[in-house]
């Protein structure tokens, strides 16, 4: 019965959620500008940037670091070697995608079930509270990594297409992928919970996005650290980074769930 | 057999009593109004009856379950039609219907749907997006939706509430039509009329419960009965005739009219006519004056905020 009932949450959710044309877009058309916006960045850098830059010692740090980290990387002309520190931030940058589509699905799912009053009808139904909860975050989590992954795509052909393909070797390091297989879903799973919290105060889904969108910086926060030299994401780092978004999903997950007691929904959401 | 029983219901938000010590019982196949001004606890009563909400204290049985304690065995035998009608503008009628259908063990989805549109008179419209609706087609696909499954007990909060007349009345033709297959309805209501209509007994609350009756014992409780005499012409002598007979307590003139209050009426009416009579009136109707079910629920309610005051 559970699989019946999360099933048919999930169409619904997809059947609102996709008639929207705003929403549709906001969840595909966004993703594709973030990742062609990161490649033209780079690309920019590369050709227009010229290695004075690398005379930065912030930079000069980095590339240290870098260099470490990827030994194989010392046969390389310096341009690109930059190039690889330059492409080794997407993952991150990545993060963002599964954050915004994560906080969009949330916030749109359940603002408009506030503004239908439909919440309350819902929950007349022999629907259990996490039954609901698991469907919509399902709901929002999945297109979520979907689109992810299919950006990652998207940003490795693009360098191939740019003729880079011969440094994905040292892009595609084990922390890329834990980003993009275990880091990803975390942060989808935490951005979905706090667009649920966000939503359960706010009146509309623009209001609950800027309340959430706070939680973006963090991600930023990650890229200019790795960037500016201050800390390389090793594997191992990477792996800790995500069981910590992990356990703060477990207790993002808990508040959430206090809040979407059936109690909760009816007096206090408004 | 009582189907919902209430001992001691309270609910508090904070220091604000919504639901003050509500205990009632009502029976199998009945149709219950719920009568009581804004604010006076209706909605929150059928929440916790429903099983959305949790009592402060005291508890309810409905059904054979606590809604407190068996919330989700409980939706399986009850329905709810929300005060509005909590559909998804972007869903058809028959998405809407199907979503919430899907959630509920042992009814055939597709057949139900079909099943209730039609009753509903939606059938032609199952494909259009329920934004399009009126407020009445509306009400009605949330009446159907709370039907889905076949419940026991039917909750209704205020189910004509800003319909217009046509539509209202639509929805309380299905309300009677429930009510003649020998459903159980809970109708939470601020029209009167409407609840004298459909109800079989009436239940005034302002936190509290200030009355539950029949709608007729209602009336005789809270007012005596008095007899209209209507005549020809109204002279003082029969005036005079009439208040000197013993079983009159109380005489009101107004033009060609008399209104008297009787100890006994079906007795002493046959006398009271004989006076009329004798005294030389010309008696042209003689009726028994009704009040309201309106004016019983106004005057319990005045009643209470005096108390309160």
């Amino acid at each position: 019965m559970t699989r019946r009932r999360i099933r048919n949450i999930l169409r619904k959710e997809w059947e609102v959620m996709f008639s929207d044309l705003n929403s549709v877009l906001f969840i595909t058309l966004l993703p594709l500008l973030i990742v062609g916006q990161a490649i033209l960045l780079i690309w920019l850098v590369v050709q227009f940037g010229g290695e004075g830059i690398l005379a930065n010692p912030m930079l000069q740090t980095a590339m240290e670091k870098l260099r470490a980290a990827l030994p194989s990387l010392a046969g390389l002309p310096v341009g690109e070697q930059f190039q690889v520190l330059l492409l080794s931030q997407f993952n991150f940058y990545l993060l963002l995608i599964p954050m915004m589509t994560a906080i969009s699905f949330a916030t749109f799912s359940i603002v408009d079930e506030k503004l239908s009053r439909s919440l309350e009808a819902l929950l007349a139904t022999p629907v259990r509270t996490w039954e609901l909860l698991l469907g919509k975050a399902l709901s929002g989590a999945l297109p979520a990594l979907l689109i992810t992954w299919l950006c990652a795509g998207v940003f490795l052909l693009g360098t191939v297409g740019l003729g880079w393909g011969h440094l994905l070797d040292l892009v595609l390091t084990p922390s890329w992928f834990i980003c993009l297989f275990l880091l990803t879903p975390v942060v989808a799973v935490l951005s979905f919970m706090l667009g649920i919290i966000g939503s359960s105060r706010a009146r509309d889904a623009k209001s609950a996005q800027n309340i959430v969108v706070v939680i973006v910086l963090p991600v930023l926060a990650l890229i200019g650290v790795q960037v500016t030299g201050l800390v390389w994401f090793t594997p191992l780092l990477t792996l800790a980074l995500a069981l910590g978004i992990g356990m703060a999903d477990i207790f993002v997950l808990r508040v959430a769930t206090r809040l979407f007691q059936r109690e909760s929904i009816v007096v206090r959401w408004h | 057999m009582a189907i919902i029983e209430t001992h001691g219901l309270t609910k508090r938000f904070g220091e604000l009593t919504a639901v003050d010590d509500l205990s009632l019982k009502m029976e199998k196949g009945e149709v219950l109004g719920f009568l009581g001004p804004n604010g006076a606890g209706k909605t929150t009563t059928i929440r916790m009856l429903a099983g959305i909400i949790a009592p402060t204290s005291g508890y309810a049985v409905v059904a054979g379950l606590r809604p407190d304690r068996e919330p989700e065995r409980l939706h399986e035998v009850v329905g709810l039609l929300t005060e509005s009608p909590g559909l998804y503008d972007r869903l058809s009628a028959r998405r809407n219907l199907e979503y919430f259908a899907e959630f509920y063990s042992g009814i055939e989805v597709s057949t139900q749907v079909e099943k209730y549109l039609r009753l509903m008179g939606l059938w032609e419209r199952r494909e259009d997006r329920v934004g399009t609706f009126s407020k009445g087609m509306k009400q009605r696909l949330a009446l159907a939706r709370a039907l889905l499954h076949k419940p026991q007990v039917l909750f209704l909060d205020e189910p004509t509430a800003g319909l217009d007349p046509e539509a209202a009345r639509e929805v309380r033709d299905m309300i009677k039509k429930l009510s003649l297959e020998g459903r159980t309805i809970f109708l939470s209501t601020h029209n009167l009329a409407e609840a004298e209509l459909l109800c079989h007994h009436i239940a005034v609350i302002r936190t509290r419960l200030l009355a539950l009756d029949t709608p007729e014992d209602l009336r005789q409780r809270l007012f005596s009965r008095q007899v209209i005499v209507q005549l020809e012409t109204l002279e003082s002598s029969i005036v005079e005739a009439v208040e000197k007979l013993p079983f009159v307590q109380t005489l009101h003139r107004d033009e060609n009219q008399l209104l008297v209050e009787l100890a006994d009426p079906e007795r002493n009416r046959p006398e009271l006519v004989k006076s009329i009579v004798e005294a030389g009136g010309r008696v042209m109707e003689v009726s028994e004056k009704r009040h309201s079910l309106e004016e019983a629920y106004l005057t319990l309610v005045q009643e209470e905020e005096k108390l309160d005051s």
